[in-house]
């Protein structure tokens, strides 16, 4: 593992505390740009020249597709924890994962990358598990899917250069569906979470001659 | 390479019917011209030589082309009728555009460049059918499925990377690994259990298993129509193809560890087979009877995956086609119901065969495709699944349970026997109708003819304007009359395809064994 890795690995765990944590939708989409830039080098060894720059490039316009609707986002809830919160669970989350070292966990990929992962897991499944502002979903859903890309490397090593443009073509894929979610959401002046169920329909007003 | 056109046609063809879907007439050609050439262009896929790229190859097969041929024929049927009831603009992008990424997802060699091509189709199809127009229905709807599109690549990804499988080489993991760091093998019972239990998930919520069953019935209430089949069917059964080519390869040696996971996701199986069917006969509106269908079904998927047993899989491949076109059926014939009537609630359409006796003859054409008789691929397919799962009375349990479509439907037949209600007595009937001329007297004296305009109109070319004119006034006022009537027609003609594919047409018992991108061996199933 070399000093690299540790600290490709702690800009992902950063970029996606802030992207999940932060109350600017701005700034949480700029966290995602160095979430998803930083991630690709978590591996050892690297992947290809070409995929990983694909990966970059990848990276970078998911992060704009994001960026462009939170510039229409209307002000939300905050996020449930907060950025400094966020921050530290992402940070247990990547001390954890560089720990799994002392179990000895099979696997074929670097500490790092389980770290990193681990550290994007802890940060995202809380907002996509109780989703109180569908604006924070899209971006929660892009970290947690890099948190599997990454847990993938890390069990399973390098991903071939195919499975390294697939991976960017559905962050790409996922951002562009985020964003249409945003902007429609921000169409209608703001929409609760995916969750919300019908309300039951009043009940009818008892007429005046049913005297029970 | 033979892949390589009908991605190209495909993803065209989204894009084009994507900028065209605020024009009515333009964006109803445009769409219905762009599924044709992406159906032209999937009859064309073959076996052929995989074409190599970044490590993994990207190759074509029998059973690609049927099912891509069977979505998109469908699928075109079924966007004709929604078309003769309404417009849906968002219906032939997402009909195209998940087409593409289902063909990308099965084409492809390997467990993770699948499942991400799988989520891909997942995302490109519900953002092109629920993005546009915005309402809030639709936007929850699909930030739904892409939180359940995330989830599920997420667990399948990290599944296969925990306990690889041999895809199309033996002793290598195409796209996940340089060759000879992962073999295939016995996996750790603790891991293997984890994954199993994963990848179990990852099918029931893909289907709408129960308890996952609510993303179903609120995709029925949230999505257009004319793209339900691609949402609720074709990229689900893209989901349950890719799992079971991996599942039973890489945990199949484990199976002997897992017998308490098994009699988990068997047990979850059953539930979802009884409790959807019972959900779908107590259902007051068809979509949600449409709906519950599927979720029932969604059981006969999680014991393919419960058996680990390549036989198994190969029967639910031949399966899983059926099932697809049976609810394209339904889909279509669903939206012919509530356009006849006006609602879609059985309550108010009481005796509603008596208007609509074409549709009466398609449901009970499509309740054959779905139960089947002895000797028919979708009776043995489904039988096959059953019996490797199950046995003694957990697999007569199964199979009353797998009936329960059947019985939903047979429901809806016996609804439409009944006294006809009054919407049902109001509504108009399937006989075709002719415009009415109008009279040459009530329209006032005709403007005398000059000269000129007698001899332009005794022209050939004259007289082919004149009777294009004539035909195109009198199409216009014909079409809209007929609208239920050839409704009806195309319904039936989906009622047609159904019937077809459950007896095994366009060989799709072969098909299912062949080996292909997503299927490395050569397993035939009892009785296919």
């Amino acid at each position: 593992m070399t000093p690299l890795l540790l600290v490709a690995g702690a800009i992902v765990g950063i970029g996606a505390a802030v992207a999940t944590g932060s109350r600017d939708a701005r700034i949480a989409s700029l966290g995602l740009v160095g979430l998803l830039v930083a991630a690709p080098f978590v591996a050892d060894p690297l992947p290809a020249p070409l995929p990983l720059a694909f990966g970059v490039a990848a990276g970078i316009l998911a992060g704009f597709l994001v960026f462009v609707t939170a510039r229409r986002v209307p002000d939300g809830p905050a996020p449930t924890l907060g950025l400094p919160a966020t921050l530290v669970a992402a940070a247990a989350g990547y001390v954890a994962g560089l720990g799994a070292t002392a179990v000895a966990l099979p696997r074929l990929g670097p500490d790092a990358a389980l770290a990193a992962g681990l550290a994007a897991l802890a940060v995202a499944v809380g907002p996509i598990a109780v989703t109180r502002d569908i604006f924070r979903l899209g971006p929660a859903l892009v970290v947690l899917y890099t948190a599997g890309t990454l847990v993938l490397n890390a069990v399973a090593g390098t991903p071939a250069p195919l499975t390294s443009i697939a991976t960017g073509v559905l962050v790409v894929a996922l951002a562009a569906g985020a964003a249409v979610v945003g902007s429609g959401a921000a169409t209608l002046g703001g929409t609760t979470g995916p969750d919300e169920v019908h309300h039951r329909r009043p009940a009818v007003a008892r007429p005046r001659g049913d005297a029970r | 390479m033979s892949l390589l056109p009908f991605l190209s046609v495909a993803t065209a063809g989204t894009v084009i019917v994507t900028l065209l879907r605020d024009r009515r007439w333009l964006g109803t050609l445009a769409g219905i011209g762009a599924v044709l050439a992406a159906l032209g262009a999937a009859t064309a896929v073959r076996p052929d030589t995989p074409l190599g790229i970044g490590g993994g190859a990207l190759a074509g097969s029998d059973h690609l082309r049927v099912l891509l041929v069977l979505c998109l024929g469908g699928g075109l049927l079924v966007l004709i009728v929604a078309r003769l009831a309404t417009w849906q603009p968002s219906a032939p992008g997402a009909l195209l555009g998940g087409a593409a990424g289902i063909g990308l997802a099965l084409g492809l060699a390997g467990t993770p460049p699948a499942l991400l091509a799988a989520a891909a189709a997942t995302v490109a199809a519900s953002a092109l059918a629920l993005g546009s127009p915005a309402a809030p229905s639709r936007i929850r709807a699909l930030a739904r499925e892409l939180r359940g599109a995330t989830t599920s690549v997420v667990v399948g990804l990290v599944a296969a990377g925990i306990v690889p499988a041999a895809a199309s080489t033996p002793g290598r993991v195409p796209g996940l690994a340089e060759p000879g760091l992962a073999e295939p093998g016995l996996a750790e019972p603790a891991a293997a259990a984890l994954v199993f239990l994963g990848i179990g998930l990852v099918l029931a919520h893909r289907f709408g298993a129960i308890p996952l069953h609510a993303r179903v019935s609120r995709l029925a209430d949230a999505a257009p129509s004319g793209a339900l089949p691609i949402l609720a069917a074709w990229v689900p059964a893209t989901w349950v193809i890719v799992i079971l080519g991996w599942a039973p390869v890489a945990l199949g040696p484990s199976s002997a560890d897992l017998g308490l996971e098994r009699a988990l996701i068997v047990a979850l199986a059953l539930v979802t087979l009884l409790f959807g069917a019972v959900a779908a006969l107590i259902q007051d509106e068809v979509d949600h009877v449409v709906a519950y269908t599927i979720v029932a079904d969604a059981g006969i998927a999680l014991l393919a995956l419960a058996s680990l047993d390549p036989a198994a899989r190969d029967a639910a491949r031949a399966w899983v086609l059926v099932f697809a076109t049976t609810r394209t059926a339904m889909i279509g014939w669903t939206i012919a119901f509530r356009a006849a009537f006006g609602t879609g609630r059985l309550r108010d359409t009481a005796g509603w065969m008596r208007r609509a006796p074409a549709l009466g003859v398609a449901l009970a054409a499509i309740l054959v495709a779905v139960v089947g008789w002895p000797g028919l691929l979708a009776w043995e397919a489904r039988l096959a699944i059953l019996r490797s799962a199950t046995g003694g009375p957990v697999l007569l349990l199964a199979y009353a349970g797998s009936l329960g479509t059947g019985v939903a439907i047979c429901r809806l037949l016996v609804v439409g026997l009944g006294r006809p209600s009054p919407i049902v007595a109001g509504a108009v009937g399937e006989l075709p109708r002719l415009p009415a001329q109008p009279a040459r007297a009530a329209s006032g004296p005709a403007a005398p003819e000059t000269a000129p305009a007698r001899v332009r109109a005794a022209s050939v070319p004259g007289r082919v304007r004149v009777l294009a004119a004539s035909a195109g006034r009198d199409a216009r006022p014909a079409l809209e009359l007929n609208r239920v009537p050839l409704r009806a027609f195309v319904v039936i003609l989906l009622a047609g395809l159904a019937l077809l594919t459950a007896v095994g047409a366009f060989g799709i018992d072969a098909a299912a064994r062949a080996a292909g991108p997503s299927l490395p061996s050569f397993v035939p199933f009892a009785g296919g």
